[in-house]
């Protein structure tokens, strides 16, 4: 089954480099996602007081 | 017609299935090795689904074996692509876009529990006015194992698309070298040291290139790789090429009409003979605009419904002919990177796995404007050779002829006086006389130039 899964050569060392790849950007977009949603929530917050009417 | 099988001869990497001709018809044929995966291709409705975005081409099943293959499984008649082009002939942003289509079909089909088996330009074409993938058996089932096509990916999107925002050159023509893709260790070493810099540059091409290098048979293809593991890869890829670009830089053709149009009424003059003669013309369907430039003449005709391929050897023309034709939506379009006096060779197995360009690009009508100067100073490419081949290409001419006293020919001429033949009309008229009729001759007035037909 696997011959004709694999008509194409994945590359000697692709599936270590794709392991390697996938767990190091795993924690670079974890630490994105942290950001952005820090961001957002400043973002939010300065928002609401500037959408809050003054009185 | 031939009523035998004609296998293309490109169609025979993958056991899945192959395409074939049969009667002037294009077919693919299903193998039944590939019957699970296919099945739930059209079952899970992700066939559907990605015809119905405008990823992938539409086909109608045909329920009879036309080939009297035992490993018939199903036969497949794909809407048909007039006119098949190559990555090398494509701009940068043709290409890059084509990587992104191809990371959005990973994607898409992961949500019907599939995945893209493989990742070549080669099943990517123009068609309509979008680029539209045109392989339907490269979906398999997805069973949470490495991305196969990984490297190919890598090594034909992602390399080329890397060394040309990196170097700011166009290198399409490297894919003509290497057919499979530039080596992840070939463009790791070509690759400035900045590049390293980028996680994700580094990760895709330098550490590949560093892991391959030394880990030998092992691919562990069969393990266990998440869902989630694949989409950080899949969206790392696409947020770095997404940001990938090529400079606009000014070439030497790039201000061509601009500073044509400041020639007295010289291209207004031009076109209004050119539209006058394409509007005599009878029954024209397909047409070459050969030194389209940026596809102002091209477009003219496209809005007579007339399908064109725009050739030029100026990448920057190309590349904004081909934005310009994306962003207004024209469909009838092809902009094309071709040399006119090196059109891309045939190549492959036996060469003629990829034909060559006089091969594929068969119109009915050839446009050479502003041309055959260039041709004949510019490369000391003899007229009769130069009319060999448009006639290779179409059986309808308009071209137009510089004299010796034009200003332009003038200063080519200074510059290039180891000419070999008298430029002059008399020459290129008996040159010409060999391959082509004059019908129909007119003077641009505001210049010394005529355009022949």
């Amino acid at each position: 089954m696997h011959s004709f899964l694999l008509y194409i050569d994945p590359g000697s060392g692709s599936y270590l480099v794709q392991v390697i790849a996938a767990a190091v950007l795993g924690v670079a977009f974890f630490f994105k996602n942290i950001k952005l949603y820090i961001r957002s929530f400043f973002t939010r917050s300065s928002k609401k007081q500037k959408d809050t009417p003054s009185t | 017609m031939s009523s035998t099988v004609i296998y293309h001869p490109s169609s025979y990497r993958d056991p899945s299935g192959f395409i074939f001709e049969k009667e002037g018809v294009i077919y693919r044929q299903v193998n039944t090795c590939f019957k699970e995966h296919f099945d739930h291709f059209t079952q899970s409705g992700c066939y559907k689904h990605l015809v119905e975005k405008g990823l992938l081409i539409p086909h109608e099943q045909v329920p009879e074996n036309l080939t009297g293959d035992k490993s018939y499984y199903a036969t497949l008649k794909p809407e048909l692509i007039s006119f098949i082009s190559y990555p090398y002939e494509w701009s940068f942003a043709m290409l890059k876009d084509a990587a992104l289509l191809s990371l959005q079909l990973v994607k898409e089909a992961l949500n019907y529990e599939m995945i893209l088996k493989d990742a070549t330009p080669y099943n990517i074409q123009w068609h309509k006015g979008s680029l539209l993938f045109i392989d339907s058996l490269s979906f398999e089932k997805y069973r949470e194992t490495i991305w196969v096509a990984y490297r190919q990916f890598c090594e034909n999107f992602l390399a080329p698309l890397l060394l040309m925002h990196h170097s700011k050159q166009p290198l399409h023509q490297l894919q003509l070298a290497y057919l499979d893709g530039i080596p992840v260790d070939v463009a790791s070493n070509l690759l400035p040291f900045r590049s390293k810099l980028s996680v994700h540059t580094y990760l895709h091409i330098h550490l590949h290139a560093k892991i391959s290098a030394k880990k030998k048979n092992v691919t562990g293809s069969s393990q266990r790789f998440s869902k989630q593991r694949l989409l950080n890869l899949i969206n790392s890829l696409e947020s770095l090429i997404s940001k990938l670009n090529i400079p606009y830089r000014q070439s030497t053709w790039s201000e061509y009409y601009d500073e044509a149009a400041k020639r007295n009424n010289y291209l207004t003059e031009k076109k209004k003979i050119f539209e006058q003669w394409i509007n005599e013309l009878p029954g024209i369907k397909k047409a070459a605009d050969l030194g389209a430039n940026d596809g102002e003449f091209s477009q003219l005709l496209a809005a007579k419904n007339i399908s064109v391929i725009a050739a030029d050897f100026d990448s920057y023309c190309i590349n904004n002919l081909y934005k310009n034709v994306k962003s207004s939506g024209i469909k009838n379009i092809q902009p094309l990177i071709i040399d006119l006096s090196n059109p891309s060779p045939a190549i492959g197995v036996n060469s003629e796995e990829r034909d060559s360009f006089i091969q594929r690009c068969k119109a009915d009508l050839v446009i050479a404007l502003a041309l055959i100067h260039h041709l004949v100073i510019g490369k000391n490419i003899p007229f009769e050779k130069a009319a060999e081949f448009f006639c290779k290409i179409g059986d309808n001419l308009i071209i137009e002829f510089a004299p010796e006293e034009d200003e332009k020919v003038q200063l080519m001429l200074k510059s290039k006086k180891d000419i070999y033949i008298k430029y002059n009309e008399q020459e290129f008229l008996k040159a010409f006389d060999k391959y082509f009729s004059v019908i129909d001759k007119k003077p641009i007035t505001s210049t010394n130039r005529v355009l022949f037909y």
